[in-house]
């Protein structure tokens, strides 16, 4: 391995985007929303150079290593989206009650439409352009922020893994390309290139899931990835025919803003139109009940897994149904429509039942990176229940609750992306070293143990003191998940089940169910993340190779400590300044006059009923979960193993509160079922195998036998019927004349039949 | 003049290639046969740049955004054929033919690389030739004689390419596409000669002709609305049939399996076209009231193709077989674009032909490397093939998302189209082609894994049995550039469909302000 001091001197090319940007910031006449388009295209012409570049400089060993398999590229073309959208958000911060476009082609397609009267209309285009609110601020900077941090890690995780030589340039290309179609899809201004940025994604994620795809898992999960997202997407597609149907234009600006359409819209059929647009939504996000993909899809390399999970992908749906908020604000100025609350619950029901099921199985997961998938998958259910809330509020007119549920559910996107990219790197950093041990180990003595699983928590136990940054990382990491009080997701998570219950107390009684739900699970989420933790780094080791992990791989700590800082007090900070109002769009500017608002909406709300949810919900996550996590799996360290005072003095208390065994428990049937991921996975494949492949099979046979038999049976029958024919050549001149008779006699029927 | 060129050219240059080496000296003969294909690309090349130059607005001087229908650019006529019968030698170009003829100038070059070191390739190359001619001026006339002229003309060269070429049942299959072809174009020619008897003109003698233009302005002639009806369906069996559409589709998968990788490519790309060409050409421009009254029948045979086409695709094991069926579905989805009576919808099924040329020429180029360098077919037989030949691995996944319709790629502006005014129009029912999107996804998806992922080796491939211990390779250089070329079409035309779109858009519309007037007499909704 090369020294670790050489290896930063290779960062030197990122001086380059660096100065690009300075000198376009200082360039007179560029603004930064000219600069936007920068964001896309600086990944899209980074994915063929470095495809192409890799397959060039393979055989050579200098620049392989000095570009890092094509990882120097893609940072460098990462750098310049995360340093545009600053630009951009620096620009753009100030003025917030609105949104800025900037329109790059008016016209990619061009069409006309034959109206109702047989008249063709003037003729409408569709284009292409930006649109800059609160919302695409925050997730650019997120997107682009997280990108960068994990295409660094990446240069430490998959650079130094034998088994990707000459591969990673491949790795890195299909990174940028899928940088670039979360970049696109956000800044997107109107909902066609929204959806074809979307594929994009869908396509990128079937590439990364399937990085390794001689394995036969990591083909099959990544097929599977693509097909589910793709039912989903094929009902956002009606639902965007429908929306274009309604409004005739896809624009944001002509759907939310053009005043001329108040009230003419039927709600009914806008709502089936957000309703398929939701699906679309459920199958990127992985929601019940087309959730099966995402765990699969830990078959790819962790920092895919990373990419996916926190900084593009899942975020996807997110930000669509963050998208549909607006047709609901009903009222002076907006152009929302009434009748739409149920929309409301149904996104509310699905939030809450994922978060509940998904949190459940995170309960008997052994898999580091599946424990981490199911949390994912729960946390942006919480995110859904608030946005279903929030629908149902603004839709009845509940502004200032619906604005808090709203603000929230953005605010724990931001807060999930930063604490899940963090805990999926500090996992693939832990899974890394344990690799490197086994492989170290039993390098030496012969016998290799091929079913050595380093993903696995029960190989793990005791790392606290072996990978003191990675379990700080994923300490912060969790409580953030958690929402233990005052660190990040907390500020979010609270108001997002505060609202939620706020709708069910707005007389909503079907409320209650997602309500309790998501009460029930911040309890879970205590318990499982803290499960996670203790099973790693607490407690003896469980197997020999840990005591010769080692935490000295580069480019791997960077990001952990920058997103530590960020988990742990960015929550506190950005609420500071009022960001829930302002990711609601409801503030002119930031004020730290916000925070003892959000304070006192978190510990003593007006409305007593609140006060009493908030601290169960308290309770539960903070001290029930943990607690009762630690008595199953805590316990101290060995004797002779320090580690620094934040995780010493976090295990040593996991040590006390008793020991308790549920080896019973883990062997009852619902244990199994949550094991078995509660048998959804295997009623469709079920499903698939009774009905979609028998009917393929019955159509090849059909076409086989049936359609081209006939052709068949026409073909020998003429043949036959040939020679009958042939029978009839008498050679006597009568025949004829009658054969022609008659022939003429039809030809003067048809003739006058015709002429009718 | 340039119209002729692109005919006359090539169809000289084959013949010549062919027949020359029979009647000149042995050693001559031997020469011009070594340098055969070397001539063949280079006309095909130079065709080519003819195409692109005049399809360039700013190159060519032709202003093809505002061309109303009817007006046709680069319009030769004069030579009078048979003027007993009234044929002559007329030639024109409109917004529907112009992408056609770019795309069959642009294709036989490619297929011409792409099966490079074909056996006998004296015959082989000059054969390709022949067929651009006969393709190209089924584009291009105007006049329906001298049309269903060339529209024979094409089966002969692809006759025997298939024979010659083609693999081990080359015999039947080759029979099977002449004769099924060949009988549904003889139905088409009596709808066409039901429409020449009824055409007057004071011009031939007859008082009969087969000028196009004046045989379409002049079907009201034609005395009763059955016996119109009657020419539109007798014209439908005959186009739908090349397109193919099911019922009438079973010759295409057994011609393109048995037939050589060139043959596939341009019968997919290009013959296959010219149904839906015909058709809008020829049926829906003349008779404009039986295809409003038809519409619903239009409905059925696109739905049927494009719906059932994905079913039977999913149940096929051979590569070649699945691609063919493929090309089945999305032809079904042309009838679907034409039957919305949108602008929107015609526009995209014309960009859908356009698209599937490009693209389906792609993915038989990627089979038939298969069979090339793998000697097999058999979707099941091998596993994990991207470690030997990442390049066919490349194209193969470009190829396969592309036709199940990934956007940026030149499918998907097609598919949108045709979607949204098949929503305006028909509501609901858009949920069936829509659905059919997963499917088209399922079998691209399965049957590219199962071939080039899944060795569960993270080094080598699990071969075929065909193999015989064979090394594997790569593909050869001269299949990389082919399948390059038509990867970067693909991607160029799905950012910037507007290439060609806008043209197609604008006779779209033409189209629909005849059509929109049967509408409006009839009083069926729009």
């Amino acid at each position: 391995m090369v020294n670790s001091t050489n290896e930063y001197n290779l960062l030197a090319p990122l001086l380059f985007p660096i100065a690009l940007i300075l000198g376009l910031i200082i360039a007179p006449g560029i603004n930064s929303s000219d600069a936007s388009i920068l964001i896309v295209l600086s990944p899209l012409v980074a994915f063929p150079i470095i495809l192409i570049s890799g397959q060039i400089y393979n055989g050579n060993d200098k620049w392989k290593n000095n570009l890092k398999e094509g990882g120097i590229i893609a940072v460098s073309a990462l750098l310049i989206p995360l340093l545009v959208s600053i630009w951009i958000i620096g620009d753009n911060i100030s003025h917030t009650d609105g949104h800025s476009i900037i329109t790059w082609l008016s016209d990619w397609i061009e069409f006309q439409v034959l109206e109702e009267n047989y008249v063709l209309d003037q003729g409408r285009t569709l284009g292409i352009g930006v649109w800059i609110d609160s919302i695409t601020l925050m997730l650019i900077f997120v997107a682009s922020f997280l990108c960068f941090l994990i295409c660094w890690f990446s240069m430490g995780y998959m650079n130094t893994d034998p088994i990707n030589e000459n591969r990673n340039h491949r790795f890195y290309a299909e990174f940028v390309l899928f940088a670039m179609g979360m970049f696109g899809m956000v800044l997107a201004d109107n909902f066609l290139w929204l959806f074809i940025f979307w594929e994009i994604m869908g396509l990128c994620s079937y590439l990364l899931i399937g990085f390794y795809f001689w394995k036969e898992s990591a083909a099959k999960a990544a097929k599977k990835a693509f097909l589910t997202t793709r039912v989903g997407d094929v009902f956002l597609m009606i639902g965007l025919f429908i929306l274009y149907d309604i409004y005739d234009s896809l624009e944001f600006s002509v759907i939310f803003d053009d005043p001329s359409l108040q009230g003419t819209v039927d709600s009914t059929k806008l709502f089936w139109a957000l309703l398929l647009m939701f699906v679309g939504a459920v199958g990127k996000s992985a929601q019940f009940p087309l959730h099966v993909w995402l765990p699969d899809a830990m078959e790819g390399p962790t920092p895919v897994s990373a990419l996916i999970h926190a900084a593009t992908m899942v975020n996807a749906g997110l930000y669509l149904v963050a998208r549909m908020v607006p047709f609901v604000v009903t009222g002076d100025g907006y152009n929302g429509v009434e009748g739409l609350d149920d929309l409301g619950l149904i996104i509310a029901w699905i939030g809450g039942i994922t978060a509940f099921m998904a949190a459940s199985i995170a309960f008997v997961q052994n898999d580091i990176k599946k424990v981490l998938a199911y949390s994912t998958m729960s946390q942006l259910a919480y995110i859904f229940t608030g946005l279903g809330a929030a629908i149902w509020l603004y839709n009845n007119n509940h502004y200032y609750a619906g604005t808090i549920a709203f603000g929230a559910s953005m605010f724990h996107l931001f807060n999930h992306a930063m604490a899940k990219g963090m805990l999926f790197m500090a996992s693939g950093s832990v899974i890394h070293e344990v690799h490197h041990a086994h492989d170290h180990i039993h390098h030496e003595n012969e016998d290799s143990d091929h079913h050595f699983d380093p993903q696995d928590m029960r190989n793990m136990g005791g790392l606290a003191s072996k990978l003191p940054i990675t379990a700080t990382a994923m300490m912060i990491g969790s409580m953030s998940i958690i929402g233990i009080p005052l660190i990040g997701g907390f500020w979010s998570k609270e108001g997002i089940i505060a609202e939620t219950w706020a709708s069910f107390f707005y007389s909503e009684p079907i409320m209650l169910g997602p309500a309790i739900l998501v009460l029930l699970t911040a309890g879970m989420t205590g318990f499982y993340m803290s499960r996670m933790w203790f099973m790693t780094f607490a407690g003896a080791p469980k197997s020999e190779v840990v005591n010769h992990v080692k935490e000295n791989t580069p480019w791997i700590k960077e990001p952990l400590v920058i997103l530590t800082l960020i988990s742990a007090f960015s929550g506190i900070l950005l609420s500071l300044f009022g960001v829930v109002d302002y990711l609601a769009g409801k503030s002119d500017h930031l004020s730290y006059k916000e925070i003892i608002y959000t304070l006192e909406h978190a510990f003593i709300p007006e409305d007593g009923k609140l006060m009493i949810i908030g601290w169960t919900t308290m309770f539960l996550s903070s001290i029930i979960g943990p607690i009762y996590a630690s008595r199953v799996h805590g316990g101290p360290l060995n004797d002779d193993q320090k580690s620094n005072f934040l995780i010493s003095w976090l295990v040593n208390l996991s040590g006390k509160f008793g020991k308790q065994d549920v080896s019973d428990l883990s062997k009852s049937s619902l244990a199994n079922a949550l094991q078995e991921r509660l048998y959804i996975d295997d009623f469709y494949d079920w499903l698939i195998s009774k009905t979609v492949i028998p009917f393929s099979h019955f159509s090849a046979w059909f076409d086989k036998n049936i359609i081209d038999g006939i052709i068949k049976q026409i073909e020998s029958r003429s043949i036959l019927s040939s020679l009958q024919i042939r029978k009839i050549t008498t050679g006597k001149a009568r025949d004829y004349i009658l054969m022609t008779a008659v022939g003429m006699l039809s030809i003067f029927i048809l003739a006058w039949g015709a002429s009718r | 003049m340039i119209l002729t060129i692109l005919v006359i050219i090539p169809i000289f240059f084959g013949l010549g290639l062919i027949l020359l080496p029979h009647v000149l000296q042995k050693n001559m003969a031997e020469n011009i046969r070594n340098i055969t294909k070397n001539i063949s690309l280079g006309v095909g090349v130079a065709l080519f740049a003819i195409s692109t130059f005049f399809s360039i607005t700013s190159l060519g001087g032709i202003e093809w955004l505002n061309i109303s229908l009817g007006d046709f650019q680069l319009k030769e006529e004069g030579i009078s054929l048979i003027p007993s019968i009234g044929t002559s030698w007329k030639l024109g170009i409109d917004a529907l033919s112009l992408p056609m003829v770019w795309l069959t100038t642009m294709l036989i070059p490619v297929s011409m690389l792409v099966e490079w070191d074909a056996k006998d390739s004296h015959y082989f190359h000059p054969l390709l030739l022949i067929l651009e001619g006969a393709m190209i001026g089924v584009f291009v006339v105007l006049d329906l004689f001298v049309f269903y002229l060339f529209w024979e003309m094409t089966l002969i060269p692809m006759f025997f390419l298939i024979l010659m070429w083609g693999g081990e049942d080359r015999k039947y299959a080759a029979m099977k596409f002449f004769i099924y072809t060949f009988s549904a174009s003889v139905v088409m020619l009596i709808g066409i000669l039901i429409m020449y008897f009824y055409t007057t003109s004071s011009e031939t003698m007859t008082g009969h002709t087969f000028d196009m233009i004046v045989m379409i302005n002049n079907t009201e002639l034609i005395p009763s609305i059955g016996l119109r009806h009657l020419v539109w369906l007798l014209l439908l069996i005959g186009f739908a049939t090349k397109m193919p559409s099911v019922p009438v589709h079973t010759w295409l998968p057994d011609a393109h399996v048995q037939a050589p990788t060139a043959g596939s490519m341009i019968l997919a790309g290009v013959m296959l076209k010219m149904g839906a060409y015909g058709f809008l050409r020829i049926a829906v421009t003349a008779f404009p009231g039986s295809t409003v009254v038809f519409t619903p029948l239009l409905i059925f045979l696109g739905m049927v193709s494009l719906v059932y086409g994905a079913w039977v695709c999913m149940g096929q094991t051979n590569l070649k077989r699945m691609v063919a069926y493929s090309s089945v579905s999305h032809m079904g989805l042309i009838f679907l674009g034409i039957s919305t009576m949108q602008p929107l919808g015609i526009a995209g099924a014309l960009f859908m032909m356009f698209a599937h040329g490009i693209i389906s020429p792609l993915l038989f180029a990627v089979a038939g490397a298969f069979k090339h360098h793998y000697h097999t077919l058999e979707i099941g037989s091998m596993r994990g093939i991207a470690h030997h030949s990442p390049w066919l691995s490349g194209h193969m996944m470009l190829g396969w998302m592309a036709s199940l319709g990934l956007p940026l790629l030149a499918g998907f502006v097609a598919e949108v189209a045709i979607l949204i005014s098949f929503w305006m129009t028909f509501g609901w029912l858009v949920l069936l082609p829509t659905m059919t999107l997963v499917i088209t996804a399922v079998y691209y998806l399965s049957s590219m894994q199962k071939t080039i992922f899944e060795s569960n080796n993270p080094h080598s491939a699990i071969l075929p049995d065909t193999m015989k211990g064979e090394e594997p390779r790569d593909i050869s250089w001269h299949e990389n550039v082919g399948m390059l070329i038509l990867a970067s079409f693909t991607v160029i035309f799905g950012i910037l469909p507007f290439i060609y779109w806008d043209m197609m858009a604008d006779w779209s519309s033409e189209i629909m302000n005849i059509l929109s007037e049967e509408m409006r007499i009839r009083g069926i909704k729009p």
